[in-house]
């Protein structure tokens, strides 16, 4: 079983709910959601677009649009965190859309240094080629990484997320995992 | 299956290249999530308008769905008592039509419960009325005429719907039912007559029997001059208690004016024969025209009488007045709002409703309907943009 990251580290600001003013439970599971989730987030907006400050732009965007519609999420039709994730990725795809009518802008590069300066070498050497063939995958096939590896979410959210099946949803996985491990052998 | 362990290290290197948050940026966002995410730089002026906004689409369906029905329900009641009251004249539990609604809604001048439209066109249709029943009596036409020229001058312009606007002549006619104890029916009949006697009216015909609980009563035809039929009927419903009471009009402008033109005609032809007669040099002549002046006149006698039959409706108003004694029949109308009445409003008033909602439904389903293909489209639409930016 592949382990799941700890979500959202550094979260250290607690929401504040006084004994007289109690939130109702939408806004107490909007709480848990978004403790839970804003790293993740980021992080799959940060791995779709490659670019710090729009995927910032975006989470931010994603959070406030949750919190505006917490009370329409309707529990039975699905998990908080595939609803929170189709929010984020349409507000990442107008992000994606809005870029490609302005200006291409250039992807924020890897920084080798950083990951070399971080992670033992052999490990360094792998990471900073995997970033390399991440950089050279497709939009979509890069959104499938950021949402399985950096966002952390199941084959069945990311089902839920993407609207294709659960089986369909590991298939594409499956290839583009082989593609980059492709993409590491060659290399190495 | 186990996953291999290549697949397990490229796992792992590849969430330890998980992009993570700047500090600054994460504890923004949290201040920003603890206030509730306040939108910045708002317009007050619009921010009313603007929460409303939010807040409904914040809202889950579900919870606007009783809103949204009671707001339509409230729409329909509306409508439906707005049709009612429009169509009445009167609160839909109004028992039956007044004199006045019935003049108001077939646009004729208000009747005899309220004032006549001025003293003076009241006196000239007295006037006129006595001059045209003298000479229904008599058998000269010349009588006639001056009680014609004021007709003519009433009339004018010609035709029996253009003028008369202010004054029309309006038959009226009126149903009282008074219920009361077999030993107050004499008194009671006694009381009518003196009512009718201080309208100036006429009692046409009367029957008073005594008797027993449902035996006992009394029948009235009467004549009642129709500028006090309002008084009358109010002393009527004074003598005792009033089961029921129904009152009607029509409008006989049209054929009053009509009779009264031809009138004129055949005067003048009258005339005119006369001074053909008196100009006549021969007898056969003469003999023709006396035949032709015969006729005219038997027409214009026939004229003269049906104007004064019309005048008569219009100044004499039919009452039929009764006084029964024990329960009110089944037929009584009026008076007490009874369980029918109930059931007959209620039909009316869901009848009504059903015809608000199933035009409303007209006029808003087809709009909805359009509203609902336009928002699918625009969902498509904007679901394959956000796929394009992926391709």
């Amino acid at each position: 079983m592949i382990p799941r990251v700890a979500r959202s580290r550094g979260v250290n600001h607690t929401l504040v709910a006084t004994a007289e003013d109690a939130p109702r439970e939408a806004e107490l599971a909007f709480d848990r959601l978004y403790r839970s989730s804003r790293d993740d987030v980021y992080a799959y907006a940060a791995g779709l677009l490659r670019d710090a400050a729009a995927a910032e732009e975006v989470t931010a965007t994603v959070f406030e649009r949750a919190y505006r519609k917490r009370a329409r999420f309707d529990p039975n039709r699905g998990e908080p965190r595939a609803w929170l994730f189709g929010i984020a990725r349409n507000a990442a795809l107008d992000e994606l859309r809005r870029r490609s009518r302005q200006a291409e802008l250039t992807a924020d590069p890897v920084d080798a240094a950083s990951i070399a300066d971080h992670h033992p070498a052999e490990s360094s050497e792998l990471r900073l080629v995997l970033a390399g063939a991440l950089e050279k995958l497709e939009a979509r096939e890069r959104e499938l990484v950021a949402l399985k590896f950096f966002a952390g979410l199941s084959n069945a959210e990311i089902a839920r997320v993407l609207g294709i099946t659960e089986s369909n949803a590991g298939t594409k996985l499956h290839r583009v995992v082989n593609k980059l491990r492709e993409a590491c052998h060659g290399t190495a | 299956m186990e996953p291999r362990r290549d697949d397990l290290d490229l796992a792992a290197e590849l969430r330890a290249l998980r992009p993570t948050p700047r500090s600054e940026f994460a504890a923004r966002l949290d201040a920003r999530a603890a206030a509730g995410f306040p939108r910045h730089g708002q317009d007050p002026a619009s921010s009313m308008v603007g929460r409303l906004v939010e807040r409904l689409r914040a809202t889950p369906p579900r919870r606007l769905l009783a809103p949204a029905g009671t707001c339509a329900a409230l729409a329909i009641g509306l409508a439906t008592a707005v049709i009612a009251i429009s169509e009445n004249g009167s609160p839909p539990h109004s028992p039956r039509l007044t004199p006045d609604a019935h003049v108001r809604r077939f646009g004729a001048s208000p009747g005899p419960t309220n004032p006549a439209p001025s003293a003076e066109g009241a006196s000239r249709l007295d006037r006129y009325s006595s001059k045209a029943s003298a000479a229904g009596e008599g058998s000269s036409g010349i009588q006639l005429s001056e009680g014609l020229s004021e007709l003519q001058s009433m009339s004018r312009p010609s035709g029996p719907y253009a003028s008369r606007a202010g004054h029309r002549d309006i038959e009226r006619s009126a149903q009282i039912v008074l219920g009361a104890d077999p030993t107050g029916v004499r008194a009671g009949a006694a009381k009518v007559f003196d009512a009718v006697h201080a309208a100036d009216g006429i009692v046409l015909r009367s029957s008073i029997r005594d008797g027993a609980a449902g035996e006992a009563g009394a029948t009235f035809d009467l004549l009642i001059p129709s500028a006090r039929l309002g008084d009358a009927l109010a002393a009527f419903s004074a003598i005792a208690e009033v089961r029921s009471r129904h009152e009607s009009t029509q409008d006989i402008t049209a054929p009053t004016v009509g009779v009264g033109e031809r009138l004129q005609n055949t005067r003048a032809k009258i005339e005119s024969l006369l001074s053909q007669l008196a100009s006549a040099e021969t007898d056969a002549e003469r003999t023709v025209v006396e035949a032709e002046l015969r006729t005219e006149r038997r027409h214009a006698a026939a004229l003269r009488s049906r104007l004064a039959v019309l005048q008569r409706r219009a100044n004499f108003s039919r009452v039929s007045l009764r006084i029964e004694t024990g329960a009110p029949s089944a037929g009584s109308e009026g008076g007490n709002w009874g369980v029918g009445d109930g059931l007959a409003d209620a039909g009316r008033i869901l009848a009504i409703a059903a015809g608000v909602t199933v035009i409303g439904l007209a006029v808003l389903g087809p709009l909805a309907l359009i509203a609902l293909i336009a928002w699918l489209g625009h969902r498509v639409w904007v679901r394959r943009r956000r796929e394009q930016a992926l391709a």
